[in-house]
C-alpha cells in the first residue's frame, strides 16, 4: 500500500490516475480508517489531501461559500458566517460522529461515503451545494445529489475528486434546517433524516422550496410534493402537515433492525415538518 | 480524639492509578515468550458438526497448536456444570447440560468455540481460525422464551424435549388459589423481563503462564471472584490442589458477568500446561457480545387478587426464564434466587411463584446487578399499577393501604423472606417530598404546552442480601509502622473496596485510611473468600473486619498495659486506643501495632507481631429498601422518552462513604433506564444475534441519564454488628418499573394502558398508534 500527501489538487489527481489498483482520498479518514480497519477496504494507494492549501479553506466567493473538502465539520461549527448563513448544513456537519470525529469528519468525505444515512448531505442538497469534481482534464460543478447514485456508490471516475463544495449565496429571507431521528441522543447513525429550505417573499409568502429525506431510500429523496405544498402559502400549520404527508409518502425504506418502515415513513414525515418550521423561522429572521 | 472516617466523602484510593492510566489490567501484562490464542466460534445457533479439519491451519508457520475438544477430553479437562441446582418439583429430573470447553459434535448457541488456535502472534491466530474447514448441518433452532417449551418448539437437547431444564415453585398454592377464588378483583398481565447484554469496560481476558519449576500455574484473568476461578479451575482440569495461583488486577467492570468460570478460562489454562509458554486471550467486545453471559429475559404471567378495598390477597406468577443453550456457572440460579424479593414492602397473605427455565439456542443467561431481584419487583409493581388503574384507586394510595408498617415488623413474606428493619411509609412519604410531587401539575402542562407528555412513577421496594448460607473470612494483620493489612477475600470490579474497608478499619483503630492496605485479588496471599457479588462485599466481609478488630483489641490490650504499665483490665478502648479508666493517660493504636512489633517493647516472653482472623456468617439477609420516583417526557411524535427527573431515598443502613454510594446509585440506575428505555436484545429465529454490537444495541450514556436527587437515611441493619444493608445493586431494581410506570402514566391519555421494555422510540410510537383513545370526560 502507497500513502502519498501531495501538494496541489493536480498533483493528488495524478496520482489517483497512476494508481495500479485501487486509489482512495484520504480526508478524515473517519470512514476509510474504519473500514480498513475491518477489512472492508484495503486500497492500493492513499491519497491524503489534507496538506492541499485548497482543500483546508473556507472561502467567501461571488456565489456563495467555498468549502474545502478536507475542512473538517468542527472548523464549520467555528465559522461564524458559514453558521449564519447555512445554519442547517453546519448543524447537520455538526451531527456527524462525536466531537473528536466532528474534527476530522469532512462535508467532501460524508457525501463520497455513499451512505443514505449520511446527515450533510439532504442538508447540502436542500440549498442547492455544487461540488467542484476535478479530473486530470477538467473540473465540473456537480449539484450534490447527483453525486451519490446508490448505497456506498458514486458518479465519480476512478481518476476524480471533490476539491471543495460551494454552498450558494442565499436569497433575502431564506432559511434551512436539518433534523434526524436516531435511537440515542447522540453519536449514532440517522433512522430518518430531512431537512429543508425555503425562501419568503416580503408578504411572508413562501416563493421557493426545497424538501430533502435521508435515510428512508436508498439514496436522498428530493420530495417535489413537500415543496410545493409549501410554496405559495404562509408555511401555516396546513401547509406544514401537507408538507409532513408529502414526506412520508415519498419515503421507500426498508424493514430493519434500525426500524421498521412504518415508523420511518412516519417520523421521516415529522421531522420534515419541524425543520419546516425551524427553516421559517430562520427565513423570517434574516429579513 | 481521633477524626471519623465512617461516614466521610474520602476520594477513592484507587483513583489516582485508575484517572492516570497506571490501572493494572490483564491486557497491559507481557510475558516473555507468549503465544496468542483466538477462537474460530460457530456461525450457527444450532447444528451438527459433520467435519472439522485443522490440518492446513496447523501446518501455517507459527502455528503453535489448534486444539478441539478431542485434545482437551484425553487429558481429562470437564465440561462445565451448573454451581446450583433448585429443587426440582415432584415427578421430574432436571436436565441441567454442562457446557463443553470447546463445542463436543454441535454448536448450541452463535458463538460457541468450535477450536482453538494458539500462534506466535494474535492477528496470526485470527488468520488460522479461517484455515480451519468445518462443515455444518443447519439445524432448527428455538429462541423465544415464551414458547420455548410449547410443543413444536425445536429441540435443543434431544434429552429434554419440552426444552425444559426445571419447574420450580415456591410458596404455597392451595392458599393462593383459595386467595383468588376469595377475590373481588383479579389483574392479570403477561410481563416481560426483557433480555440484556452486559457490558464492561474491560472485555473479559486469560493469560496463563505455564508451570513452573514446583509444577505451579499462575492465571491472570479479571472477574469477581479469584477463589472461585482457582478451586473450580483445579477441579474441572483435574489439577492437584495448591497448584494454581490466581490473580486478578483492576478489573474494569463486571456487574455479574464477570462472576463465572468461562470456557476460554479452562482452554487457556490448559493451553499454556500443554504448549509449556504463556498463552494470552485479550477478549473483545464484540466476541463479548456472543460469549460473555447475558441477563434477565423472563416471561411472566403474573396476577394479583385483591378485595373491593384494594388489599391484596394473593399474589402467583408462572415465569418462564431463557437460560440459553447451557445451564453453567450460576445460570440455574438467576431465575429463583430473587423471586422471594416479589412481595415488595407489601403485606401479601398468600403467593405461589413456578419458575419454568427454558432452554432456547441463545447465549447462556447468568447473574447481573440484581440477579433476580429486578425481576421480581418489577412483577409485582407493573401488577400494582395496573391493579391501582382497573380499580381506579390512586397509584400511592394502593400501595400505601398494603404497606408493611414499622411496627409490623419482623414481617415474614409467604416467600420466605423476614423483613427486621425500614420504615417502608416514612420512605415513601420522604421521597414524594423529594420528588417535589405538589409541583408536578405545573411541570405537566409546561410539557403540554411544548407538544409533549409527561408521567411520573413511584416504586417502593426491599430486597434480600447477603443471607443464611454465606461464610466470608478476613485476616488483619499489623505491620511494623503501625497499619494493619487486610487480606479480604472480596475482588472489588469498580465498588472502591481500598477506599471503604480502609475507612473501616482506619475508623477504629484512629488510623488514617492511608494507613490500611486492602489486599484482594491473589490467592497466593488470600486463601479464602467469596469474591464479590450479591451487593454483599460490605455486608459480609465488612462486618468479618468489624469482627476481627474487636479480636484484635483485645489482642492489643496486654500489649497497650505494659505499654501504659497498668493492668489490661483497667484499659478502657476508645477513639482508637486504650486509656486508662479515670485518668488521661492512653496510648494510640499506632503506638500499640508499632510495639507489637518490637521485642524491646512487648511484654517479656511475647513473639512479635499481632494479627487476627474473623468469619462472618449471616443468621439472615439484610434488606436494603428504599423509594424510587421517576419522571418522564415523551414526543409522542416520534415516541422519545426521556427521563427528566429521578429521585430516590436509600434506606441502607450505616453508610461507610455516601460518595461511593451515590455513585453506585448512578450506575444501578443507568443499568435500569437501559433495560427500560434503550437495550434492545434481538435474535432471529434462526437464533442470529441481530444487536450484536454497540451500533444496533443501545447501550445507555452519559446523556441518557438525568440529574439525580438522592437521599440516605433509615435505620442501621440488625443483622449484621456493623449495621450495613449492601447497596451495589439496588438501584437497577426499582428503577425500570419506576420509569416503566412513568412512561405509563403519560401515555395514559391516550388510552394506553400496557407496554413491554424496552420502550424504544418505535415500541412506544407503535403503542400510541395501537391504543384506543381515553374516552372524553
Amino acid at each position: 500500500m502507497r500513502f502519498e500527501s501531495p501538494q496541489t489538487t493536480k498533483d493528488a489527481v495524478a496520482l489517483l490516475a497512476g494508481a495500479k489498483g485501487k486509489g482512495r482520498v484520504l480526508a478524515g479518514g473517519t470512514d476509510l480508517l474504519v473500514q480498513m480497519k475491518s477489512g472492508m477496504a484495503a486500497p492500493d494507494v492513499i491519497v491524503d489531501i489534507k496538506r492541499i492549501p485548497a482543500m483546508k479553506s473556507i472561502k467567501a466567493e461571488k456565489d456563495g461559500m467555498r468549502v474545502g473538502a478536507a475542512v473538517a465539520s468542527a472548523e464549520m461549527a467555528e465559522h461564524a458566517a458559514l453558521a449564519k448563513g447555512w445554519p442547517g448544513v453546519v448543524e447537520a456537519a455538526d451531527l456527524i460522529g462525536s466531537t473528536q470525529i466532528q474534527g476530522r469528519a469532512t462535508l467532501a468525505g460524508n457525501l463520497c461515503n455513499g451512505s443514505p444515512a449520511a446527515d450533510s448531505v439532504p442538508a447540502m442538497a436542500a440549498i442547492g451545494a455544487k461540488a467542484r469534481v476535478v479530473g486530470p482534464k477538467k473540473r465540473r460543478d456537480v449539484l450534490v445529489e447527483k453525486i451519490v447514485t446508490g448505497p456506498g456508490k458514486i458518479s465519480l471516475a476512478k481518476d476524480e475528486l471533490i476539491e471543495s463544495i460551494l454552498l450558494p449565496k442565499r436569497p433575502p429571507r431564506s432559511g434551512d434546517a436539518y433534523l434526524r431521528f436516531i435511537p440515542r441522543t447522540e453519536m449514532d447513525i440517522a433512522v430518518a433524516g430531512a431537512a429543508v429550505s425555503l425562501t419568503l417573499d416580503t408578504k411572508g409568502v413562501c416563493t421557493d422550496a426545497r424538501v430533502i429525506i435521508g435515510a428512508v431510500g436508498p439514496r436522498i429523496i428530493d420530495v417535489k410534493d413537500g415543496a410545493k405544498a409549501l410554496i405559495g402559502t404562509k408555511v401555516d400549520k396546513a401547509a406544514l402537515k401537507a408538507m409532513e404527508a408529502a414526506c412520508s409518502a415519498a419515503a421507500t425504506p426498508i424493514d430493519d433492525k434500525r426500524g421498521t418502515k412504518e415508523f420511518r415513513k412516519h417520523v421521516v414525515g415529522v421531522l420534515a415538518r419541524r425543520a419546516g418550521q425551524i427553516a421559517l423561522k430562520r427565513a423570517k429572521g434574516s429579513k | 480524639m481521633s477524626a471519623r472516617q465512617i461516614g466521610r466523602r474520602l476520594p477513592r484510593k484507587e483513583d489516582r492509578r485508575l484517572l492516570t492510566g497506571a490501572g493494572r489490567f490483564v491486557d497491559d501484562l507481557r510475558f516473555e515468550g507468549e503465544l496468542h490464542v483466538a477462537f474460530l466460534r460457530s456461525p450457527h445457533a444450532h447444528a451438527r458438526i459433520d467435519t472439522l479439519d485443522t490440518a492446513q491451519a496447523a501446518a501455517m508457520p507459527g502455528v503453535a497448536g489448534i486444539f478441539t475438544i478431542a485434545d482437551l477430553t484425553t487429558d481429562g479437562v470437564l465440561d462445565i456444570p451448573p454451581f446450583f441446582l433448585p429443587k426440582e418439583v415432584e415427578g421430574r429430573e432436571i436436565f441441567a447440560p454442562a457446557q463443553p470447553v470447546l463445542a463436543r459434535d454441535h454448536v448450541r448457541q452463535i458463538g460457541e468455540a468450535v477450536a482453538m488456535v494458539v500462534a506466535e502472534c494474535a492477528s496470526l491466530a485470527r488468520d488460522a481460525t479461517e484455515r480451519i474447514v468445518v462443515t455444518y448441518t443447519p439445524l432448527p433452532a428455538t429462541v423465544e422464551t415464551a414458547t420455548a417449551d410449547a410443543p413444536g418448539s425445536a429441540i435443543v437437547w434431544p434429552e429434554a424435549p419440552d426444552n425444559l431444564c426445571y419447574i420450580h415453585e415456591i410458596g404455597d398454592a392451595a392458599a393462593t388459589a383459595a386467595a383468588f377464588a376469595k377475590a373481588a378483583h383479579i389483574v392479570e398481565r403477561r410481563i416481560v423481563n426483557n433480555r440484556l447484554i452486559i457490558h464492561s469496560i474491560e472485555p473479559r481476558a486469560v493469560i496463563a503462564l505455564p508451570p513452573d519449576s514446583d509444577g505451579r500455574q499462575t492465571i491472570h484473568t479479571n472477574g469477581q471472584t479469584p477463589h472461585r476461578v482457582r478451586d473450580k479451575s483445579v477441579e474441572l482440569l483435574g489439577l492437584p490442589a495448591g497448584s494454581l495461583r490466581c490473580v486478578i488486577g483492576d478489573v474494569g467492570g463486571a456487574f455479574g458477568m464477570k462472576n463465572m468460570i468461562y470456557p476460554e478460562t479452562l482452554s487457556v489454562l490448559w493451553a499454556a500446561r500443554r504448549l509449556g509458554r504463556p498463552v494470552r486471550w485479550p477478549g473483545s467486545n464484540g466476541e463479548g457480545f456472543v460469549t460473555d453471559s447475558q441477563a434477565r429475559d423472563h416471561v411472566s404471567d403474573a396476577a394479583l387478587a385483591l378485595d373491593t378495598e384494594g388489599r391484596i390477597l394473593g399474589f402467583r406468577t408462572v415465569n418462564r426464564a431463557n437460560l440459553g443453550a447451557y445451564a453453567t456457572n450460576m445460570g440455574t440460579l438467576s431465575p429463583v434466587a430473587g423471586i422471594p424479593a416479589s412481595c415488595g414492602p407489601y403485606r401479601i397473605p398468600a403467593a405461589h411463584v413456578q419458575v419454568r427455565a427454558v432452554l432456547t439456542n441463545t447465549v447462556r443467561t447468568d447473574v447481573f446487578r440484581g440477579a433476580g431481584r429486578p425481576e421480581a419487583i418489577n412483577l409485582i409493581e407493573r401488577l400494582i399499577e395496573a391493579a391501582a388503574e382497573e380499580m381506579g384507586i390512586d397509584r400511592v394510595e394502593l400501595r400505601r393501604r398494603n404497606m408493611i408498617g414499622p411496627a409490623d415488623l419482623p414481617h415474614e413474606t409467604p416467600t420466605g423472606l423476614v423483613y427486621d428493619s425500614g420504615d417502608f411509609p416514612a420512605t415513601l412519604d420522604r421521597a414524594r417530598e423529594i420528588a417535589d410531587l405538589d409541583g408536578f401539575g405545573a411541570r405537566r402542562a409546561e410539557s403540554e404546552a411544548r407538544g409533549c407528555l409527561r408521567g411520573l412513577g413511584l416504586v417502593p421496594y426491599v430486597e434480600a442480601n447477603g443471607g443464611p448460607g454465606m461464610t466470608e473470612p478476613t485476616d488483619l494483620i499489623t505491620t511494623p509502622d503501625g497499619g494493619v493489612t487486610v487480606l479480604s477475600g472480596m475482588m472489588s470490579n469498580g465498588q472502591g473496596h481500598e477506599t471503604a474497608f480502609a475507612q473501616i478499619v482506619a475508623d477504629r483503630f484512629g488510623l488514617d485510611p492511608d494507613e490500611v492496605e486492602i489486599v484482594q485479588g491473589d490467592t497466593d496471599r488470600v486463601k479464602h473468600g467469596m469474591g464479590t457479588a450479591g451487593s454483599r462485599s460490605l455486608v459480609l466481609d465488612g462486618t468479618a473486619m468489624h469482627l476481627a478488630m474487636e479480636t484484635l483489641v483485645e489482642l492489643a490490650r496486654p500489649i497497650a498495659g505494659h505499654l501504659l504499665e497498668a493492668a489490661p483490665a483497667d484499659l478502657a478502648f476508645e477513639d482508637g486506643g486504650f486509656v486508662i479508666a479515670g485518668t488521661d493517660r492512653r496510648i494510640a493504636m499506632r503506638e500499640v501495632f508499632r510495639a507489637a512489633h518490637d521485642p524491646a517493647r512487648l511484654p517479656p516472653g511475647d513473639a512479635p507481631g499481632l494479627e487476627a482472623h474473623a468469619e462472618f456468617t449471616p443468621g439472615k439477609h439484610a434488606h436494603p429498601n428504599g423509594c424510587h420516583i421517576a419522571e418522564v417526557e415523551v414526543d409522542p411524535d416520534t415516541g422519545r422518552v426521556r427521563v427528566l427527573r429521578y429521585s430516590c431515598v436509600q434506606d441502607i443502613g450505616l453508610v461507610i462513604n455516601p460518595m461511593i454510594v451515590e455513585g453506585q446509585i448512578h450506575g444501578g440506575l443507568a443499568h435500569g433506564l437501559g433495560q427500560a428505555l434503550l437495550e434492545d436484545t434481538r435474535y432471529d429465529a434462526e437464533g442470529q444475534l441481530l444487536s450484536g454490537s454497540l451500533m444496533d444495541y443501545c447501550l445507555p450514556r452519559a446523556d441518557d441519564m438525568p440529574d439525580i436527587s438522592i437521599i440516605l437515611e433509615g435505620t442501621p441493619c440488625p443483622s449484621n454488628p456493623l449495621g450495613v444493608k449492601g447497596v451495589g445493586e439496588s438501584a437497577a431494581m426499582p428503577s425500570p418499573p419506576a420509569i416503566t410506570a412513568a412512561l405509563l402514566d403519560a401515555l395514559a391519555p391516550l388510552g394506553v394502558h400496557d407496554i413491554d421494555m424496552p420502550a424504544t422510540p418505535q415500541a412506544v410510537w407503535r403503542t400510541i398508534r395501537n391504543a384506543a383513545p381515553a374516552p372524553q370526560p
